[in-house]
Order: C-alpha cells, then structure tokens, then sequence
C-alpha cells in the first residue's frame, strides 16, 4: 500500500487521523505510566472536536470556529495560524507539503504547511467533518452531500465525484486500488479508488458515523445500530459482528489481532481481529464516541478525561482528568501526550 | 405576549401558584421562595399567529403505543412511521397524512425541529421518528434546505450522532458550541430577572428561533426532571431556546416555575410552535434529563401527538408520576427536605434522591398562562392502538 502520510522520517509523527493511513494509531509509542505534568498549554480560542495531527515537531490542531493552528510542540506557541470561512470538525491530513482539512463552508482546504497559506480550495455541496485521506497523489473524503470526492493532490483539480445514499462523516480507508467509507444511509461502501464505481454495499441496520479500519482481509467498522462489523474487503461479506449496548460511532484502532472499540454504552471493547472474540470490555465514561488508540501496551481514549488502559487486560493504568472532547484523539508522540480539549485547551504532558 | 412585559412574582410566581392549591405535598413540606419579577422582551411588532401554542387543537392529545415499536432498543422506523401517520390524522381529522401536514407547514416555510439530544445517547429524540418528521414536512412540498434541525448544544447533538443519521439537504445546527457564549442569540429578545443573585440576568433568545424559522415542530423526548419535575414539550421549547437557564436553579430551589412557562409566551416562539411530537419510545422516570442509568429508563413505545404542550405534558406528568409510583419511587410533588441531595452520584444511584425540590408545577402554570389546558378532565386524550 502506498501511504504517503505514514511516510514520515520520525516515528514519532502522527501526520493523519490514527497516525496513518493504516490507523495503527500510536503503536510503538510508551505512554505507559500516568503523565505527571503539562509542559504547556495552547488556548486554541474555541472549542476542539477534531483529533490533533503532528509532523516535524509541528502540531496542528483545528478549533471548531475555524482556525487552523500550527504549534510549535518545544515551546507550545503559535507557529501561524489559518482562518477558514466556516467550522471546523475535520482532523487534519499532511501529504508533503500539504496539510488539508474540511470546513462546514463545505471546502476542502489545503494549505502551505510551513506558512499556513492556501495552495486551494475544493468545493462540494455541503460541510465536510471527514478527515481528508491522500494515497498516491489522491485526496479522498466524503461530504454531507451525500458524495465522495476524489482530488489531485497537488493541484486541487477534481478527478471524480460518486453519489451515495447519506450523508458521510466516516473517514474514508484508501487502499492501494479500493476505498472504504461508511455511510449515514447505514451502508458499507468499497469503491474502486480510480474511478469512484462502487465495488459492493453492504448495509447495517442503523446509519454509520463510524470511520473504518482494514486489517488483513477484514474492514472493520461500526454503526448506529449497536454492532461492529467485520467484512471481507473484496465482497463486502460479513464475517462477524459484535453487539455492544448503544451506537458505535468510534472508530476501530488495530494492532495485530487486538481490534479496539469503543461504544455510546461506555465501555471499551477489545475484540479479536480475525473471529470478533471478545477478549475484555471496560466501562470509561458515559459515552464514548472516540476513537482509541493503542501504544505501547496501553490502549488510551479520551472519554470525559484520557485513560490508558492495559492492552492484555483493559485494566486502567491511569487516567488524566484533562480533555473533555469526546471526538477527539490523543497523539502519543515519544513520552509526550497531546491532547485537545472541549473547551479549546490544548495541552502537552509527560 | 406584548414586546415587554412586566410580569410580578406576586401575580404569577410559584409561590402564588402553588398556595392555589397545585402542589399540596410542597406545601406540607417547605415553603420555596417566591419567585422574583420577570421581565419579558418580545421581537419588536411580531403579529401573533392562531396556529401558535396552544394551537389549532387546544387540550386534544393523541397517544400510539405499540410496544413493537422499540426492540431491544433499538427503534422501528416501519413502526413509528405508521404511528406518526395514524396520530397526525386522528389529530387534525384529515384523511390523509399530507392533509394533515398541510395544516401546519406550507411549501415557503423554513420549518425547525427542535430536538432534545440532552440525554444521549441513552434517551434523545430518536433519529427514526426525526426521519419520518423530516419526510413528512417534504411530503407538504418544503425543500430540504429549508428544514432546520437544531437544538442549543452542538456538542450534545454529536453525541447523538445526528449529523450522520439524517438525511442529506437538511441542515443540523447547534445554537452555541459549548456552555458559554452569546453568539447565535438575539440581544433584543431575552428575559430578565435576578432569582439567586447572579451577574448576568437575561436570558436571550436563539436567533434562528428569532429571525430565520418561520415554524417549529417541537420533538421533547418523555423524562423525569431533577428541577423542573418533568421535560417535556414546555421545557424543551423554553430551555432549549432561551440561553443562561441553569441559573434558574439553585440547590434545593428551582425557578422553573414560573420561568419555563413565561418564556413560551414569548414571541415569536408562541406563535412559531405549532406542532409537537413527543417522542415517549424510552422513557426516563428517574435520572432525568441525563442520565444513561437503563434500570430508570423503560422503553414503553410511545408516541404523543398535541399542538397544545400544556395538555401533552400534562399527560407526560401522569405518566411519569405513575411510572414511579409502580416503582415505589417518591411522587415528584414531594418536596421532603431529607430527599435532597447535593451528591450526584447518590441522585443517579437511588430514585428516592433529589437535587432539587422539582416543581412539575411549571405545567399548570403555563396553563394559566394561555398556553393550553391543564386540567385533566378537560383534556381530550385519546389513545389509540397502533
């Protein structure tokens, strides 16, 4: 697979939604131990409902008013900052020199990603929440237009526009020749990622705000109606499902055969890649909307504070009382954790 | 309502109310204070319309139950589409589900539904029923863009996921981002008063409610209250339109009563509320309006249909209170000091705890307010089997 947003020369950058276009989502990191200080904090101005993303000590994290920031991860100051016409939900992608992101003006945006200046602007008929997804010089997403979208990446010139039946919030997998998305109209898509014809469907019972994972043959993913999902990538088959005790709207991180979820019910489930064999589940909160993300060890999610818990057993090995934003994601860089808050604090601790 | 009134505390308060003879159990018990004076500022010139609350119905409420209509959980939009249908035309006499639309929604409206996401996910509007609203306003000839569905916190209708659930065209807007903030509210429309001592005294009017809805089809969903007894039609429209509202309580005590009322009867969102939907799938009768306690939270498949909230909630009061008598819960007229708690863990654990002293009052005086009928033996309750 050609990933050119998880080509980063450091380990430690995280240049996507889940660290990469596999969504390995922190692997290798070691936030083992609870964090005991802040080493800053960054006051992005409004609230954050995006997951921040990092790339050559440079953190870039877009407030729901707008705003896109780069920070400075040694000092926690303003490198630039960027102001879109509208808001922001969507978790920033890097692709070269490129950082791109969706706005509820209903653009997509790609900016200069060392001067914060727009390079262009693609439109579509309505707000993009989805994270913009490169793959060999290609930027996918889904709107709430109901369509996919296919970029050139360095020009901005659109390639193809595909039409399907809700609206889309789930952030599209690019595979090397197939794309996978989740769709409002509570179907399961793969597209043929030159062309945008759509391979096979399979629907669930309820809309899906879930993005999905691929691990081996299986996409994974969840949906509004309680389960998650396990499909063969090549017919949209269902392999497995499992019941959960509300709406799935996280998204699975991967590591191996350990696949992460995590529930409206509060818990957080840790399942078997391959059969969906439940291995433990662990109440973290209220709700849980969410991504996880697995380091080394520890799986963390922010729901309500940030937790960490023990991959093997889902016992909590720590937990912080920071970072409210149940949409967002912690980036687990080294021994440093950003987080970003509900109520605009961005923050690194150690 | 006038642009501005002046509304005493002594005409109207709770205390007032209640020495009627409304809240005989309060009465034993403690004696609340009495409710300071009000002042309500009204859109400038707004001509009041006759479909606004109480309605081209006043006192007639339409419940379907079918307990098929939630499994598990999980909501038949099949089902609750046959019950929309059935309750709008048992409602308005119409022969036909658009007929019955018609006398609500016109082609040129911009039509907003109010949801109420506050409980999600474990007890919100239900996307299903939202569905089938939003299709049945199309079905009357209003575009997509022109259908606005909102609520006060955009954080909250995340969490129910809404943005992904409905259907493509229609907009999904939260009125402010998170707990604070005056954008999104119009600053010559508010209510005014000083109930604990606090800096800011107005509450002041979401702008889309103001200026760009020309109708609402109101959605509350059916839950026990700590504060103000129960959330229903009344509250969801007052509490989710009008900003700065947590102030109006202060433990054991809740200004509720008299405030969710009088702001109703503030124009133009009298006059642009012509429908509501109560979504009683689940129903909350203890915990509410958050909690995510599924041993408080039946799932008896209902759904209520009224133009006047006084009356519909009303019935929700019955039900609600009723409920918790079956579950040897205290009534939720019972103000005994010893039930009050300020430990929230101990309110979500144990259904004979309170955090405040609840004032299902604010039903009744709404209905003194003009807003519909609140007398049981009047109201025109007619329950059908779906």
């Amino acid at each position: 697979m050609t990933t050119e947003t998880a080509k980063s020369k450091d380990p430690g950058d995280w240049p996507t939604l889940l660290k990469d276009n596999a969504r390995t989502g922190g692997q290798g990191q070691h936030p083992a131990r609870s964090p005991e200080r802040a080493v800053w904090q960054f006051r992005a101005g409004s609230s954050v409902r995006s997951a921040p993303i990092l790339e050559g000590g440079i953190l870039y994290v877009a407030s729901v008013k707008g705003v896109l920031h780069a920070i400075d991860v040694v000092t926690g100051t303003s490198k630039w900052k960027f102001q879109a016409a509208g808001q922001v939900h969507s978790t920033p992608s890097l692709s070269e020199n490129r950082i791109l992101f969706g706005c509820d003006d209903g653009k997509v945006y790609a900016l200069d990603r060392h001067a914060g200046s727009k390079l262009w602007e693609a439109p579509t008929g309505a707000e993009v929440w989805a994270s913009p997804v490169v793959c060999n010089g290609v930027v996918f997403f889904g709107s709430a237009d109901a369509r996919v979208y296919a970029f050139d990446a360095a020009s901005g010139r659109e390639r193809w526009v595909h039409e399907l039946g809700g609206r889309i919030y789930s952030t599209i997998y690019a595979a090397e020749h197939q794309l996978y998305v989740g769709c409002g109209d509570g179907k399961v898509y793969s597209l043929d990622a030159s062309s945008g014809t759509i391979l096979w469907s399979t629907p669930t019972g309820n809309g899906i705000d879930s993005s999905p994972a691929v691990a081996g043959d299986l996409v994974l993913i969840g949906s509004e109606d309680f389960l998650f999902y396990a499909m063969n990538t090549s017919t949209g088959e269902v392999r497995w499902n499992y019941e959960t005790g509300l709406g799935v709207a996280s998204s699975p991180a991967v590591s191996g055969d350990l696949t992460v979820i995590g529930s409206k019910d509060g818990f957080l489930y840790a399942l078997e890649t391959h059969t969906g064999r439940l291995r433990w589940k662990t109440a973290v909160g209220e709700v849980v909307t969410a991504p996880p993300v697995i380091g080394d060890g520890v799986v963390c999610i922010q729901a309500g504070g940030t937790f960490a818990l023990d991959s093997a057993t889902g016992n909590v090995a720590w937990r912080a009382a920071l970072a409210g934003a149940v949409q967002s994601v912690p980036v687990l860089a080294g021994d440093t954790i950003y987080l970003a808050s509900l109520s605009g604090e961005v923050y690194a601790v150690r | 309502m006038d642009r501005r009134t002046f509304v005493k505390g002594g005409c109207i308060g709770s205390a007032t109310l209640l020495m009627q003879g409304l809240d005989p159990a309060m009465r034993a018990d403690v004696t609340p204070p009495a409710a300071p004076p009000i002042e309500l500022h009204g859109l400038p010139d707004y001509k009041a319309s006759p479909l606004g609350m109480p309605g081209l119905f006043p006192g007639r409420v339409i419940e379907l139950r079918d307990p098929n209509a939630i499994v598990r959980n999980r909501v038949s939009q099949p089902i609750v589409r046959h019950m929309l249908e059935h309750a709008m035309k048992e409602l308005t006499g119409e022969k036909s589900a658009p007929g019955a639309w018609a006398k609500f929604v016109e082609p040129h409206d911009i039509v907003g539904i109010k949801i109420n996401p506050s409980g999600a996910p474990a007890c919100c509007s239900s996307p299903e029923i939202l569905r089938e609203i939003i299709g049945s306003v199309q079905s009357v000839g209003v575009p997509a863009r022109n259908i606005l569905v909102y609520d006060r916190y955009s954080y909250e209708m995340d969490i129910g996921s809404y943005q992904a659930l409905l259907p493509p065209g229609v907009r999904i807007f939260g009125i402010q981002e998170a707990f604070a903030g005056g954008a999104g509210y119009e600053p010559n429309v508010y209510c005014d008063a000083n109930f604990f001592g606090e800096w800011e005294t107005r509450s002041y009017m979401a702008s889309i409610v103001a200026h760009e809805v020309t109708k609402i089809i109101n959605v509350p969903t059916m839950k026990d209250h700590s504060a103000s007894g129960v959330t229903g039609a009344l509250k969801n429209l007052a509490y989710g339109t009008f900003n700065n509202v947590a102030r109006t309580h202060r433990a054991p005590y809740s200004f509720t009563t008299p405030l969710i009322g009088l702001m109703c009867t503030v124009e133009p969102l009298r006059s642009k509320a012509v429908l509501h939907i109560m979504d009683g799938m689940r129903q909350v009768w203890h915990g509410g309006p958050l909690t995510q306690v599924q041993d408080f939270i039946d799932q008896p498949g209902i759904l209520l249909v009224a133009t006047d909230p006084v009356a519909l909630d009303t019935i929700e009061l019955e039900a609600i209170e009723t409920k918790r008598r079956e579950r040897g819960a205290p009534s939720l007229w019972q103000h005994d000091p010893n039930s009050i708690t300020t430990n929230s863990d101990d309110f979500y654990r144990d259904a004979a705890k309170n955090l405040f002293f609840r004032q299902p009052g604010h039903v009744a005086a709404a209905g003194k307010l003009g807003l519909g009928v609140a007398d049981l033996k009047q109201i025109d309750h007619r329950t059908l089997s779906a």
